[in-house]
C-alpha cells in the first residue's frame, strides 16, 4: 500500500477528521488516483465496522467516521465523475423511515456505512408512504429493502410496504431488513420482514450475506 | 387479587427504599395512549388541556387504577423561560403533523459549536435569555414564558385535583441530563463531532450549565410540590459512547444532580432510554435506596437486577412492541417473569419500557396492571 493511503487510513481510524481531509487534499495535489484514496477510506470504514463488532469501537466512532467519509467523498467526487466506480459495487438498497415516523439518525448512519462499503443506496428519507418503497424497488431493481423505525405506529407502514411488494410480485426477490429502537423479533414476524437488527454492522453483514447467497444461487 | 394493605404511594415509597411491598407497584407511562383510548384524536388532546387532562383521568379509571400516574396531561411543567431541558421544536398533531399522529421532536441544531464559549461564560439560563429568539426564528423568550406559565398553572391545579382523588402524579419536575440537553441542542451527530474535536469547550459549557439546570428543576418542584425529579437520559449511554465519555461528560453532572436533589428531599428518577448496561455499575456509588433506575426495554433488566439489586430500585420494562403487537398471554408471561426475577426481594416497580405506545392494545396494558395486582411471584 502507498504511504499516503496508509497515512490516510491511520488518521481515519484515529478519528481525526481534519488530518484525514488534509491528507486527501495533499494526495490529490500530488497526483494520487482518487479511486485509490476512496478505496483506502472504504477500507478504513470497514475496519471501523469490524472494530465496532468486536466492541473496541462504539456507536460514536461509527457516527464520527461516517461524517469523515462524507467529507472525504465530497472532496474526491469531482475526480470520480469519469471512469468506473473504482470499487466493487456490493448491491443496491432502497432505504427509508416509513410513514408516521420522522427519525433518521440510525438510518443515516447505516446509509453512510453502506455507501462506504460499496452499496448503492436509494435513500427515500423519512415519513415515506408505503407505496413509494415498492415503486422504488421496481424502478431501481434493488434487491434489498431496508426500513428503520423508532415509533410503533410505523409498524403498520412497514407491514403495508412489504405487502405492496407482494402485490407487485417483488417480494420473492427482495430481502427485507428492518431496524430501529423499538424493533424486536416479534415485530419482524408481525410485519413480514426477513431479518431485524439494531446493529449497523450486522445490518451490512446480513445484506452482504444475502447478496452472496443470491449470487451463488444465480 | 392480592390482599392490599398499602396505598399506591406507600407501595411506591417502599420499593424506592428497597423494601418488599404488599404487591409490586405498577404504572404505564401513558400520555398519547390515554388520548386515543378515550376516542380522541391526538390533536384534540393537544389543543384542549381539559380534554388532555380528562383523557388521563378516565383512562386511569378504565384500566382499573394503578399506583402512580405518569403525567396529569400531555405537557411537561416548566417555569416560563427557564428550561429544564433543551427547548426543542415539538411537532404537534393537528398543527405540523396530521390530526391523529404522535407528537415528534424535530431534532436540529439549536446552537452552534461557537456557542459553547458563550454558555461557559454566562450559563444555561442567561444563554437562552439571549439566544432563544435567534434560535426560534423570532419568537421571544417572553412569549414562550407566557404559555409555559399558563401550562404550569394547569399542571399545579391538575396535580391538586388528582391528590383530592388519592391519585399521585409521579414527578414534580423533569430534567434533561447535561449530555441529553447538549446532544439535543446540537443533534447527536454534531454533538459527537464536538466531543472528539472540542471536548474542553463542551466540558466548560457543561460546567457552567449544570447548576442552572438543577435550580430550574428545584424551582418547578417548589411549585408543583411533588418531591420527585424525572431525569431524562438517553444520549450519554454506553450504547453511544465509550465509558471514558460517560465518565467525563455525564457521570460527574449526574452525581451533582443526585447530591443536590437528595439534599432537598427529592427523589431522582433516572429515565434510561437506550442500552445503559455498561454504565449501570457506576450507579452503585450513589446512595442506597434513594433513586430509581427506569429502563426502556433496551438495557437487559435482568442483568440490571444482578448489578443493582439491593442497592437501587429498578423500574421497567414492558417493551413497546409487546404492548402494540403481542397477545395478552405474552404480556402476562413477560410481566410475571419481571415480578419473579426483578421483583425478587423487593425494589421493583412494574412499568412500561419508556412511554406506553400510542397504539398499545388496551387489553395488553390492562393485563400488565392486572398481573401486578394478582401475581405474587415465585419468591
Amino acid at each position: 500500500m502507498d504511504m499516503i493511503e496508509k497515512r490516510l487510513k491511520d488518521m481515519f481510524l484515529r478519528m481525526e477528521r481534519q488530518a484525514t481531509v488534509d491528507i486527501v487534499k495533499e494526495g490529490l495535489e500530488s497526483g494520487a488516483n482518487p479511486f485509490d484514496l476512496l478505496r483506502a477510506c472504504r477500507e478504513a470504514m470497514e475496519e471501523v465496522g469490524d472494530r465496532f463488532e468486536t466492541g473496541e469501537f462504539f456507536l460514536s466512532e461509527l457516527i464520527y467516521s461516517a461524517e469523515v467519509f462524507k467529507a472525504v467523498t465530497a472532496i474526491l467526487e469531482p475526480g470520480l465523475v469519469s471512469g468506473d466506480e473504482g470499487g466493487e459495487v456490493k448491491g443496491s438498497v432502497v432505504f427509508g423511515t416509513p410513514r408516521g415516523d420522522i427519525h433518521d439518525l440510525g438510518k443515516n448512519i447505516v446509509v453512510t456505512m453502506m455507501r462506504a462499503q460499496g452499496f448503492t443506496v436509494h435513500d427515500l428519507g423519512v415519513d415515506v408512504p408505503p407505496e413509494k418503497f415498492a415503486e422504488e424497488i421496481q424502478r431501481t431493481k434493488a434487491h434489498i429493502l431496508a426500513l428503520s423505525v423508532l415509533l410503533t405506529p410505523a409498524f403498520d407502514s412497514m407491514r403495508e410496504a412489504i405487502s405492496m411488494l407482494k402485490e407487485k410480485g417483488l417480494r420473492k426477490d427482495t430481502f427485507v431488513i428492518i431496524g430501529g429502537g423499538v424493533v424486536t423479533d416479534l415485530v419482524r414476524e408481525n410485519v413480514g420482514a426477513d431479518v431485524q437488527t439494531l446493529d449497523p454492522t450486522e445490518a451490512i453483514r446480513l445484506c452482504r450475506n444475502y447478496l452472496q447467497e443470491e449470487f451463488r444461487s444465480g | 387479587m392480592i390482599q392490599e394493605t398499602m396505598s399506591g404511594q406507600e407501595r411506591f415509597e417502599a420499593v424506592v427504599a428497597l423494601e418488599t411491598p404488599d404487591r409490586v407497584p405498577v404504572m404505564p407511562l401513558m400520555t398519547a395512549f390515554a388520548v386515543r383510548a378515550q376516542g380522541l384524536t391526538q390533536g384534540e388532546g393537544w389543543r384542549d388541556v381539559d380534554k388532555g387532562f380528562k383523557a388521563m383521568l378516565d383512562t386511569f379509571h378504565d384500566l382499573g387504577g394503578f399506583d402512580k400516574l405518569y403525567k396529569p396531561n400531555l405537557f411537561w411543567p416548566m417555569i416560563g423561560g427557564r428550561f429544564c431541558s433543551t427547548p426543542v421544536r415539538v411537532l404537534i398533531p393537528g398543527r405540523q403533523l396530521p390530526e391523529d399522529s404522535l407528537n415528534q421532536i424535530d431534532e436540529r441544531e439549536l446552537f452552534s459549536r461557537e456557542d459553547y464559549d458563550k454558555l461557559a461564560a454566562v450559563g444555561w439560563n442567561a444563554f437562552w435569555d439571549e439566544h432563544y429568539q435567534v434560535m426560534s426564528g423570532g419568537r421571544t423568550i417572553e412569549q414562550v414564558a407566557v404559555s409555559q406559565n399558563r401550562l404550569l398553572d394547569h399542571y399545579i391545579k391538575e396535580v391538586d385535583a388528582y391528590h383530592r382523588q388519592d391519585i399521585h402524579p409521579l414527578f414534580g419536575a423533569y430534567l434533561d441530563s447535561t449530555t441529553m440537553a447538549f446532544s439535543m441542542a446540537r443533534t447527536l451527530t454534531q454533538f459527537t463531532m464536538d466531543l472528539y474535536e472540542v471536548p474542553e469547550k463542551v466540558k466548560a459549557a457543561m460546567d457552567a450549565t449544570c447548576d442552572d439546570l438543577i435550580q430550574n428543576a428545584l424551582d418547578v418542584i417548589s411549585l408543583t410540590k411533588i418531591p420527585l425529579v424525572f431525569i431524562v437520559l438517553e444520549r450519554g449511554s454506553g450504547f453511544y459512547y465509550r465509558p471514558e465519555v460517560f465518565e467525563k461528560f455525564e457521570w460527574p453532572y449526574l452525581q451533582r444532580y443526585v447530591d443536590a436533589f437528595l439534599s432537598e428531599g427529592i427523589t431522582p428518577w433516572f429515565h434510561f432510554d437506550t442500552d445503559w448496561g455498561i454504565n449501570l455499575p457506576y450507579l452503585k456509588d450513589l446512595p442506597k435506596g434513594k433513586c430509581i433506575c427506569d429502563l426502556d426495554g433496551t438495557t437487559d433488566i435482568f442483568k440490571a437486577k444482578e448489578i443493582l439489586g439491593g442497592h437501587m430500585c429498578i423500574s421497567g420494562d414492558v417493551p413497546a412492541a409487546l404492548l402494540s403487537l403481542g397477545t395478552t398471554e405474552q404480556v402476562r408471561d413477560y410481566c410475571q417473569r419481571l415480578i419473579d426475577e426483578v421483583g425478587r426481594g423487593g425494589g421493583f416497580f412494574l412499568t412500561t419500557g419508556c412511554e406506553c405506545p400510542i397504539d398499545a392494545k388496551f387489553e395488553n396494558v390492562k393485563m400488565m396492571i392486572d398481573v401486578a395486582k394478582t401475581y405474587k411471584g415465585k419468591h
